[in-house]
């Protein structure tokens, strides 16, 4: 079976990218929050704190990202190690809330 | 609100970053001693900003090493399911273990990491390609011909991940102090791949962590918001200055460091802090 490389774009490029814009996202909702909390505090902490929660999904993402890349070109294996490390964050996320 | 308490968390965590990329560390392993001992920080309201930090460094960083392909990204998949699952333990056990034990635990790992600085890293040996069988079993055709190295002794690998994610959520830190040995001795990848993959690997393990500590109102947006964005900015600033190998007067300065950070972070166990406030 031939795979034509250009228009299969490597997984590490798709990946970078996530992250690269991920984070470009998650630090201008904290950087617009912590500016607004110079002038109305409660505001702009709760801007800030979304952008904290952004950051904190942003990895959980990436491993989502995986598990559908990893499907889609058929590594079956390493789809499935990552819907087991997902669900291991969402384990972790559920019961370690009090 | 005045901002000079914001300025001084986002320039420890620019400086903390910046300096741990270069160094090959993570900037978790500053973040927490400072906050708790020169800004008089609660210690788990520091270990979720430092948490925070682990997470912006390895997002803003990865994107070049992805670029290059030197991050592996089935490997690092397949360890991330040892150091989720230590993380989601560690989130157990934090709770549970009194702050004292956690000053504790905080200067013996910065002991640690002391020891490591001071015996510098060499380049594992080379692994015959076919006697790898090891990883054979589950990661066969996992890696490409070409990246020239094959991943040894896997389970030895996986354990020392497994104690990785339990240090990282208990206090903060992306334990490199327990990545390396992981990496190099047990897995024998060559140091940039290690360096990559270890990178990409610790903002999930931080990440399955730091919803709990979230959850717990333990990641508070004064302290953690100007934390990412210096760590943001000193990630990205790191990776500019890439890969130049600290010299030996630059390590010697922070095995010095982080013996002093361990000794105060002993005492403050026992409620002593020498050290002046800071901002």
């Amino acid at each position: 079976m031939k795979v034509d490389i250009a228009s299969h774009p490597r997984l590490e490029q798709t990946l970078g990218a996530l992250l690269h814009y991920g984070t470009l996202l998650a630090s201008s909702v904290i950087a617009s929050g912590l500016a607004l909390s110079l002038g109305v505090g409660a505001t702009g902490l709760r801007v800030a704190t979304a952008g904290l929660v952004l950051f904190i999904l942003l990895p959980v993402v990436r491993v989502a990202a995986m598990l559908i890349l990893f499907l889609r070109a058929r590594e079956y294996k390493f789809g499935a190690i990552a819907a087991l490390v997902m669900s291991i964050i969402l384990l972790s996320f559920f019961l370690g809330t009090p | 609100m005045n901002g000079s308490l914001e300025l001084w968390l986002f320039a420890v965590a620019l400086g903390t970053s910046l300096l741990g990329g270069l160094l090959g560390m993570a900037s978790g392993i500053f973040i927490v001693p400072i906050l708790t001992i020169f800004g008089r920080i609660d210690l788990h309201t520091a270990i979720g900003a430092s948490l925070i930090s682990v997470i912006a460094c390895s997002c803003a960083g990865a994107a070049p090493f992805l670029r290059d392909r030197l991050t592996n990204i089935r490997l690092a998949i397949l360890l991330e399911t040892a150091t989720t699952l230590g993380a989601l333990c560690g989130v157990f056990v934090a709770g549970l273990i009194p702050p004292k034990y956690l000053f504790v635990i905080f200067a013996l790992i910065l002991l640690l990491s002391a020891q490591q600085m001071a015996a510098r890293r060499k380049e594992p040996p080379r692994a015959e390609l076919p006697r790898a069988k090891l990883a054979g079993a589950i990661l066969s055709g996992a890696w490409d011909r070409d990246l020239g190295y094959a991943v040894q002794r896997l389970p030895l690998g996986m354990a020392l991940m497994y104690g990785a994610g339990l240090i990282s959520a208990l206090l903060g830190i992306g334990s490199g102090v327990l990545k390396i040995p992981a990496m190099d001795t047990a897995l024998r990848l060559p140091i940039k791949v290690s360096s990559a993959t270890s990178n990409f690997m610790i903002g999930v393990t931080a990440a399955a962590s730091a919803g709990a500590y979230f959850a717990r109102g333990e990641i508070l947006a004064p302290v953690a918001a100007p934390i990412a964005l210096g760590s943001v900015v000193g990630a990205v600033l790191g990776a500019r200055i890439l890969m130049k190998v600290p010299n030996d007067k630059l390590r010697l300065m922070f095995v010095c460091i982080l013996v002093i950070l361990s000794a105060q972070m002993m005492l403050a166990a026992f409620g002593i802090n020498l050290i002046e406030a800071a901002p």
